[in-house]
C-alpha cells in the first residue's frame, strides 16, 4: 500500500504548490508500522469530515490531500482544517512523521 | 367597535382578556387564555432581543484563548481578556497586541469599528495543533499555529499576517469577494493591502521606508527567503532549493491559470493576488504620502463598493471611480492609480490611450492647457474625431494614389 499526503492552502499556499507530496510506501516500512498504517488508513475511511467550526468561510485555512493506493483503484481522502476528522489528522500526523525519517 | 373607532391595528387591552377569562363561555374563556399565553411570550421574546439589541458594542474587544496545541476551538483556555494583565506566553501577547494595532488602524484610519463596523469581538487562538505552519481566519475567529520549527516560526511573530487575517474579516463584511478565481486574487490581496498598511502606520513609514513584505520573519533563520510574498516584487520573495521560486506574476501577461479545487489553490488566490498587490504598491510609491491616506482610502472605498464576484478590471475600474470622486478629475490621485493598473497590464475601461500617453508627457489630455479635467467621454469623443480626420486623409492619399496609376 503507498499512502500520499499533499498540503494546499493556507499562507504558504504558494510554497505547497511546489513542494511535493509525502510519500509512504507499507513496501519500505516494518511490518508493525505497516500494520498501524493499514489501522490508520481504515479509520480514516471510515471518518468522514466533521461539522465545519468556520462560520462561513474559512479564510487561509489549509486542506490536505490523502491518497491511498491498495489495489486497482486509489482512494482519495480530502479534509481541511476545519472540518478534519480526528482519524483524518492521525493519519495525516503519521505519513507526516514518517515520510520525515 | 363603532365606525368612528380608529383601532383597527389595537391590540386587545389585557384588563379585556381578563374579563373575558371570567366569561361563562368555555370557548371565549379558553380563546381569551391562549391569547394571553402567546402575548406574554411574544413580550418575553421582545425582552430578550431588546436585551440584545440594547447590548453595549463590543468595541473590538479582546480575548485570546490557548488551544494548548490541540485543534478544538470550543476547548481552548481563555489567556487572556481586553482587561486582563499581559502574560507570561508572549505568543498570547503578540496575538492580543497584534489585534489591539490592527482594530486602532481601521478606527483611526477609517472609522471603522472592528471587522463589522459594529464592534465586533476580536478572538483569538494560539497554539492550534502541533507544529502547524499556518494562520487562518474562520470566518469569525482567527488561529495561529507555532509552525513546526523547521519551515515556519510562530506565526503571531508577523503584524502584518495577523492584519491579513482580520482583515479577511473586513472583506466578508463589506465586498464578500467569492474565495476563488480572480476575486479570490482580491479578497487575497486586500488582505495583503490592508496586512501591509497597518504594519506601516504602526511604524509610521513612507513608502519609500515600507519593506512590502508579507510574512518577512515567519520563516526559520535556516529558511533563505524574504517572505512569504513581496507586494514590491510578487516573483522575488525566495528563490531557493527548497521550495523553489516565488510563482506569484507581477503583470496580467503572467496570470497564472490554476483549477478551481484546493489543490489549485481555488484558482491560483495566494498566486494571482500578486497583480491587484503591485498595482496598489505603484499607486501608493507615485502618489508619494503616507499609503493609508490617499491610497489607502482609495482602496478602502472601492472594496466597499465592489460585490461578491468583483473581478481585477471591475475593481481597477471602481478604484479609478474612487480617486475621481475622493480627490478629484484628473488629480495627481487618480492618474496615479490609472498608470498603476496600466503597469500590471490593466487598461481603465473608457479611459482612451491617448488620454494616458498625453497625462504621461505631462500635457493635459484634452489639449485646452487645462488639467484635463474634461470627463473620460469627452476625450474619447475628441480620439475619435481625430482618428477619421486621419482616416479621411489616408483615404485621400490612397485615391490619389490610384489615380496616378
Amino acid at each position: 500500500m503507498k499512502v500520499t499526503l499533499a498540503t494546499h492552502g493556507g499562507q504558504g499556499a504558494a510554497i505547497y504548490l511546489s513542494l511535493p507530496p509525502r510519500v509512504v510506501d507499507t513496501r519500505a516500512l516494518p511490518k508493525a508500522a505497516a500494520g498501524a498504517l493499514t489501522g490508520l488508513v481504515a479509520a480514516a475511511k471510515a471518518s468522514p469530515p466533521v461539522t465545519e467550526e468556520a462560520v462561513g468561510s474559512a479564510r487561509d485555512a489549509m486542506s490536505y490531500t490523502i491518497t491511498i493506493e491498495d489495489g486497482a483503484q486509489p482512494i482519495v481522502l480530502q479534509q481541511s482544517d476545519t472540518n478534519m476528522s480526528d482519524a483524518f489528522r492521525a493519519l495525516r500526523d503519521w505519513i507526516k512523521k514518517t515520510a520525515a525519517k | 367597535m363603532n365606525a368612528t373607532c380608529r383601532c383597527l391595528n389595537c391590540i386587545m387591552p389585557p384588563h379585556l382578556l381578563q374579563k373575558l377569562l371570567e366569561s361563562k363561555d368555555k370557548d371565549i374563556r379558553q380563546s381569551a387564555m391562549n391569547t394571553l399565553l402567546i402575548t406574554a411570550q411574544l413580550r418575553g421574546e421582545r425582552a430578550v432581543l431588546a436585551s440584545f439589541a440594547a447590548a453595549p458594542s463590543g468595541n473590538g474587544r479582546r480575548t485570546i484563548f490557548d488551544c494548548q496545541n490541540r485543534t478544538s476551538l470550543s476547548s481552548a483556555v481563555t489567556v487572556r481578556s481586553e482587561q486582563g494583565a499581559a502574560s507570561s506566553d508572549e505568543s498570547v501577547n503578540r496575538a492580543f497586541d497584534g489585534f489591539g494595532t490592527t482594530r486602532d488602524f481601521f478606527k483611526d484610519v477609517f472609522d471603522r469599528n472592528s471587522i463589522d463596523d459594529r464592534g465586533m469581538r476580536l478572538d483569538g487562538y494560539v497554539h492550534y495543533d502541533a507544529g502547524y505552519n499556518n494562520a487562518f481566519w474562520n470566518g469569525q475567529k482567527m488561529v495561529f499555529g507555532d509552525g513546526d520549527g523547521e519551515l515556519f516560526t510562530d506565526f503571531t511573530g508577523s503584524l502584518d499576517v495577523i492584519a491579513h487575517e482580520l482583515t479577511h474579516g473586513v472583506t466578508d463584511f463589506t465586498a464578500g469577494l467569492e474565495y476563488h478565481n480572480q476575486s479570490g486574487a482580491l479578497n487575497e490581496s486586500m488582505s495583503d493591502v490592508f496586512g501591509s498598511l497597518v504594519k506601516q502606520w504602526s511604524l509610521k513609514q513612507s513608502p519609500a521606508q515600507a519593506d512590502w513584505l508579507i510574512g518577512a520573519g515567519i520563516f526559520t533563520p535556516g529558511i533563505d527567503a524574504d517572505a512569504l510574498r513581496s507586494m514590491k516584487a510578487p516573483g522575488r520573495a525566495y528563490d531557493n532549493q527548497l521550495f523553489g521560486k516565488d510563482p506569484q506574476p507581477d503583470h496580467m501577461s503572467k496570470y497564472v491559470h490554476l483549477p478551481d479545487t484546493p489543490a489549485g489553490d481555488n484558482g491560483g488566490v495566494h498566486i494571482n493576488s500578486g497583480i491587484p498587490n503591485k498595482a496598489f504598491y505603484l499607486a501608493a510609491m507615485e502618489i508619494g504620502a503616507f499609503a493609508w491616506e490617499a491610497a489607502g482610502h482609495i482602496w478602502y472605498e472601492s472594496l466597499k463598493a465592489s460585490g461578491a464576484s468583483t473581478v481585477f478590471q471591475e475593481f481597477a475600474d471602481t478604484t479609478y471611480l474612487k480617486a475621481e470622486q475622493l480627490y478629484g478629475t484628473g488629480s495627481d490621485e487618480q492618474q496615479a492609480v490609472l498608470g498603476a493598473w496600466r503597469e500590471v497590464g490593466i487598461r481603465i475601461s473608457g479611459v482612451p490611450r491617448g488620454a494616458m500617453r498625453a497625462r504621461m508627457r505631462g500635457a493635459p489630455a484634452d489639449g485646452s492647457g487645462t488639467r484635463g479635467e474634461e470627463d473620460s467621454l469627452a476625450a474619447l469623443t475628441k480620439q475619435l474625431a481625430a482618428l477619421s480626420a486621419q482616416v479621411n486623409a489616408l483615404s485621400k492619399d490612397v485615391g490619389a494614389l490610384k489615380g496616378k496609376r
